[in-house]
């Protein structure tokens, strides 16, 4: 049973009025446990498409299943629970949120599911990407592969199907990167997670169950 | 762009590009100065006005007044110079008196005014029926105003029982040139003709009737030399003599105490403004920044960046300087509706350009003085901050502290001119320091329990969590928040402790009837009739002359604010406390050994004129002079209508001066009209004062003043939304950065809009706690200390009042924020993702 699929989908945006194809009639099913990378060129909609999978965006056109369930006309309250509790994001550019601690960052959407064990269960994990002594530092103390540590945290604290992972390791070096994605990759193992990956990095690719390529916004 | 050469392309791309902060920024400029152009430009309108009427609002030349008969020498000097066909004089006397209706069943306390024929010499008093004055008011007839016709159920034609005569309901006044405005009067007017003054028989040695000899100058020239020549042979003790420039007419002097006051409420504004002005412009260099870097890292030097922004900002500052000219002139033009019941009718507003020019300076000096500080900043920015996103610390020091001095030194500088008195001056400055220190040191204090708090509720750590966003203007909103309400919420204190003083817990038994100009013959008659057990307090009129041997400096006294020394005192005598009295110093009411050249003084004016046991008073009675040693201090135990002498002297010394007795007693309501009518029928002359009368009259005052303090005091508040505003726009990127973050980690809308929610309501507590406590602090030991009143926190009104005051906290700190919860989360990634 595929935990996302994607059906026909098309995003065009409009720029000074001209209208811009990002994605042409793309379908994509990914199964439950799969790693899927998604590979292409800058420009090539891949931050796009993987938007539009987690339901942070609505397609033009063609229809978003998420556990079988349509995403598309979805609200954005509608989205709330999936995001909590299905969906975990790793983005390259770390989005944490600044007013809070790393520690706060983590516990915080075990916070929003009301966990009661939202404090410990967040100090273990970062004890266990090696954070526990930065656990009160704000995001700006923290260096890149800190925050991307944090970050990973914070998308799986509630043990989520599935993680979209956009571009995780771009904003670090060789060292850094390959540590979160041995990270990233030790989750999925232990809890059997899905994996959307957004990457330029053939490397990683290499190490994918499946490799998708965009280009001009098609599946080639 | 070249260094050194402003570019306008650039300049209006930075104002268009923070056009928010901008509007902000020229929004702060314009409130720093609107109140007081309005206020200074209203205040030359009502001053010019009176001035080019000043003849009318005198109804002569010349203005001889006193509580006294005229004295003989002045009486004779004004007939040598009528002989000699230089003026013309006419008397008047003023005073008020209670009157009947017809059947003597009504009766009511009016303000009688006796005038000769010719009066007035200028202006005019306009009669319902459109005649004219003097042809109506001839011996026996009256003119009434329509208050007394309501009040006695009268009309044009009935007769009216006055004094001990009854006289004809002629007509309605409607307006009369010296007295333009009727809410400070106790009663309605009646105008008497003179030649009916006998007949009244209330004119009588003691009796509080004001004396006038109002001279018309026929020739313009010698006003100032035949005024000087009567204020030669005048009694300086008793008489006032001014020409029609020089008087200070009751209107003046009460406009003149109002515009004092709102005039430190401006100013008070105008600081909380400047905060505003610093913390918008802060915020608007901020999102320059970046800019800046850039400029610096291809080249351009500090001060040329720095030229770029003074110039933008004197684009800015001038706009808002223009705005706030424009406002002030439109806020002045509506002030007389806020007046209105203060003011004469024939009030002409007109453009001060002098108030004007004040403005456009005021503008520019604030825009100078609170710019300096962000603008001094510019030049830490270094170019690195393209990279790293740092905290911009400034390493110097001294810029900082001069500034903070130099606004402290225009602060100064501008109450001593607005105030023109040092020692309020210096009261205020360091009220408004004390206020904003205490502010500050509390707000510090609380933001740091808040950020060390642990909190439990994600909602509200988020909340709290929010205060502290960087480039978030927490602490000069609370402040300024902080302080205009507490300013507010000490007004409205006051006036509801007043309230509750005097009128509305009147206390039970308390005197409502007050007996004035009682004759000591009548006082046996008067006692039978009154029929009530009654304190009686013989009244002995008095002018202070000298304490010390030190003359009292009349002029200097009349100018001083509040009480004055060369006013007419009451003095009595009595060998006892009162009730409510007690000895501060001086151990007994009189001291053993002294003799009966002893007084006792009361405390306040004791402590406001620096006297102490032992002074020497020298008084002059009914033209005598009285030397008296002060043998006590009293003080009253409680502030109540109860009567109370400033000057108390044991029975031997006054038992055989001249004077008028004095009673109050308690009465049920119902029985106060029979009452008095049946003491007037009996006692013509003795005035009957029901207090619950006057204090309508006073609750009317009270509250349309308070009213105008609060309109003015209110434009403090504009000054903490805009802070507001400024931060939130400063804050906007984070803010939805916030939203953004939560949405796409699980949270729904409506908590969003809960945390955005409860941090403001943790602002508006604290601002609004904080004031609440300082205003309590504040008003009780006004009313306290200064009123001598009993104090009531008011719960209930102060948790309404805090109830309002955070509603509009958070919606003024929730509306901005709603384009911000509208935000798509992909919309904010997809612009702020690096790819």
């Amino acid at each position: 049973m595929p935990v996302v699929e994607a059906r026909n989908i098309t995003k065009t945006y409009t720029i000074a009025n001209r209208e811009i194809r990002v994605l042409d009639d793309v379908s994509l099913s990914v199964a439950e446990g799969e790693f899927l990378v998604v590979e292409g060129s800058s420009g090539s909609g891949k931050t796009t498409l993987l938007s539009l999978l987690s339901g942070l965006d609505k397609p033009s056109s063609g229809r978003v299943l998420l556990e079988e369930m349509d995403i598309t006309e979805a609200s954005e309250d509608d989205l709330a629970p999936l995001r909590n509790e299905t969906i975990g994001f790793v983005f390259q550019s770390f989005h944490l949120v600044p007013s809070l601690t790393a520690l706060e960052n983590v516990m915080f959407p075990a916070e929003i599911r009301r966990d009661p064990q939202a404090h410990d269960k967040a100090a273990e994990l970062l004890k266990r990407v090696g954070l526990q002594k930065r656990s009160d530092n704000y995001p700006h103390q923290l260096s890149g592969g800190e925050m991307q540590r944090v970050a990973m945290c914070r998308a799986v604290i509630n043990n989520p199907k599935i993680i979209f992972a956009d571009e995780p390791t771009g904003n670090l070096d060789s060292e850094n990167g390959k540590a979160v994605l041995d990270l990233l990759l030790e989750f999925k193992k232990e809890h059997q997670t899905t994996l959307v990956l957004v990457t330029h990095s053939i490397d990683i690719a290499r190490i994918a169950d499946r490799m998708i390529i965009l280009k001009d916004g098609r599946i080639s | 762009m070249k260094n050194g050469i402003l570019h306008p392309r650039f300049i209006v791309r930075q104002i268009v590009r923070s056009r928010r902060q901008a509007i902000v920024f020229v929004l702060c400029v314009a409130l720093s100065i609107v109140t007081l152009i309005s206020l200074n430009g209203f205040s030359a309108s009502v001053n010019a006005s009176l001035l080019n009427d000043a003849k009318t609002l005198h109804a002569a030349d010349i203005i001889i007044q006193s509580y006294y008969e005229i004295s003989p020498g002045t009486v004779n000097t004004v007939r040598q110079f009528e002989d000699q066909n230089e003026i013309i004089g006419h008397r008047v006397w003023e005073f008020y008196s209670v009157v009947r209706n017809r059947k003597g069943r009504d009766s009511l306390l009016a303000k009688l005014k006796i005038v000769q024929p010719g009066y007035p010499f200028y202006g005019q008093v306009v009669l319902k029926s459109g005649r004219k004055f003097a042809g109506v008011l001839t011996p026996g007839s009256i003119i009434v105003a329509q208050r007394l016709l309501d009040r006695l159920n009268l009309k044009v034609g009935d007769p009216l029982h006055v004094g001990s005569t009854t006289l004809t309901i002629k007509d309605v006044v409607l307006q009369e040139p010296d007295q333009p405005v009727n809410i400070f009067l106790l009663g309605p007017r009646i105008f008497i003709a003179a030649a009916d003054i006998d007949r009244l028989d209330l004119v009588k040695k003691g009796s509080r009737v004001r004396h006038f000899y109002l001279i018309k100058v026929l020739q313009e020239d010698k006003i100032r030399s035949i005024a000087d020549r009567l204020r030669d042979v005048s009694d300086a003790e008793q008489e006032r003599v001014d020409t029609y420039r020089t008087a200070r007419s009751r209107i003046k002097r009460f406009f003149d105490n109002l515009f004092f006051d709102l005039s430190l409420i401006s100013i008070f504004t105008l600081l909380l403004a400047g905060i505003g002005i610093q913390s918008a412009l802060t915020a608007f260099l901020k999102e320059k920044e970046k800019t800046i870097a850039i400029m610096k890292t291809v080249g351009a030097k500090s001060h040329f960046i720095t030229r770029q922004y003074i110039f933008i900002l004197s684009i800015l500052g001038l706009a808002g300087t223009i705005i706030g000219l424009l406002a002030g002139l439109l806020l002045q033009s509506g002030l007389d509706v806020l007046f209105r019941g203060f003011l004469p009718e024939n009030i002409a507003l007109i453009i001060s350009w002098r108030a004007v020019l004040e403005g456009l300076c005021l503008g520019v000096l604030v825009v100078g003085l609170f710019s300096f500080i962000p603008l001094h900043r510019l030049k830490d920015i270094k170019p690195v901050i393209i990279f790293r996103k740092e905290r911009i610390r400034s390493q110097a020091r001294l810029p900082i502290y001069l500034s903070g001095f130099l606004i402290l030194a225009f602060f100064v500088l501008l109450v001593f001119w607005q105030v023109n008195e040092l020692k309020t001056a210096l009261y205020f400055i360091l009220g408004v320091i004390l206020l904003i220190v205490i502010t500050a040191v509390s707000t510090g204090a609380v933001l740091l329990i808040l950020k060390r708090s642990r909190v439990r509720s994600l909602l509200i750590r988020q909340a709290i969590k929010g205060l502290f966003r960087p480039k978030n203007a927490t602490r000069p909103i609370i402040i300024t928040l902080t302080a205009s309400f507490a300013v507010i919420f000490a007004i409205y204190l006051i006036e509801q402790n007043l309230d509750a003083s005097f009128i509305q817990s009147y206390p039970g038994d308390a005197p409502n009837v007050f007996f004035l100009d009682i004759q000591p013959s009548q006082l046996e008659k008067f006692s039978d009739v009154l029929g009530l057990p009654a304190q009686y307090y013989p009244i002995i009129r008095a002018k202070i002359m000298s304490i010390n041997g030190q003359k009292i400096n009349r002029q200097q006294e009349r100018r001083r604010r509040g009480d004055n020394l060369a006013r007419t005192f009451n003095l009595t005598y009595r060998n006892h406390l009162l009730e409510d009295e007690v000895i501060v110093k001086g151990g007994r009411l009189y001291q053993k050994s002294w003799g009966d050249r002893q007084v006792s003084v009361m405390d306040t004016v004791a402590d406001s004129n620096q006297m102490k046991i032992g002074d020497s008073i020298t008084f002059k009675v009914q033209g005598v002079p009285l030397q008296a040693r002060i043998s006590s201090i009293r003080s009253r135990t409680r502030e109540s209508i109860r009567p109370f002498f400033y000057f108390v002297f044991p029975d031997n010394t006054l038992r055989d001066a001249p004077q008028t007795i004095f009673t109050a007693v308690r009465i049920a309501k119902p029985q106060i009209s029979a009452l008095q009518t049946k003491i007037v029928e009996n006692f013509p002359n003795i005035s009957v004062i029901d207090t619950t009368e006057l204090l309508m009259i006073f609750t009317g005052v009270v509250k349309k003043l308070s009213l105008i303090i609060r309109f003015f005091a209110a434009f403090s508040i504009v000054a903490g939304i805009l802070i507001i505003l400024s931060s939130i726009l400063a804050t906007r990127y984070a803010r939805i950065q916030e939203a953004v973050y939560y949405k796409i980690l699980g949270a729904r809308n409506n908590f969003v809009v809960k945390v955005f929610t409860l941090e403001n309501l943790v602002l508006g507590l604290v601002s609004t706690g904080q004031a609440l406590l300082i205003s309590q602090a504040a008003s009780w030991l006004i009313c306290i200390k200064v009123m001598n009143i009993s104090y009531q926190p008011f719960i209930i009104d102060s948790i309404l009042l805090l109830g309002v005051t955070l509603l509009l906290v958070v919606t003024v700190g929730l509306l901005p924020s709603i384009s911000i919860l509208r935000k798509k989360p992909v919309v904010f990634l997809r612009e702020h993702t690096q790819e």
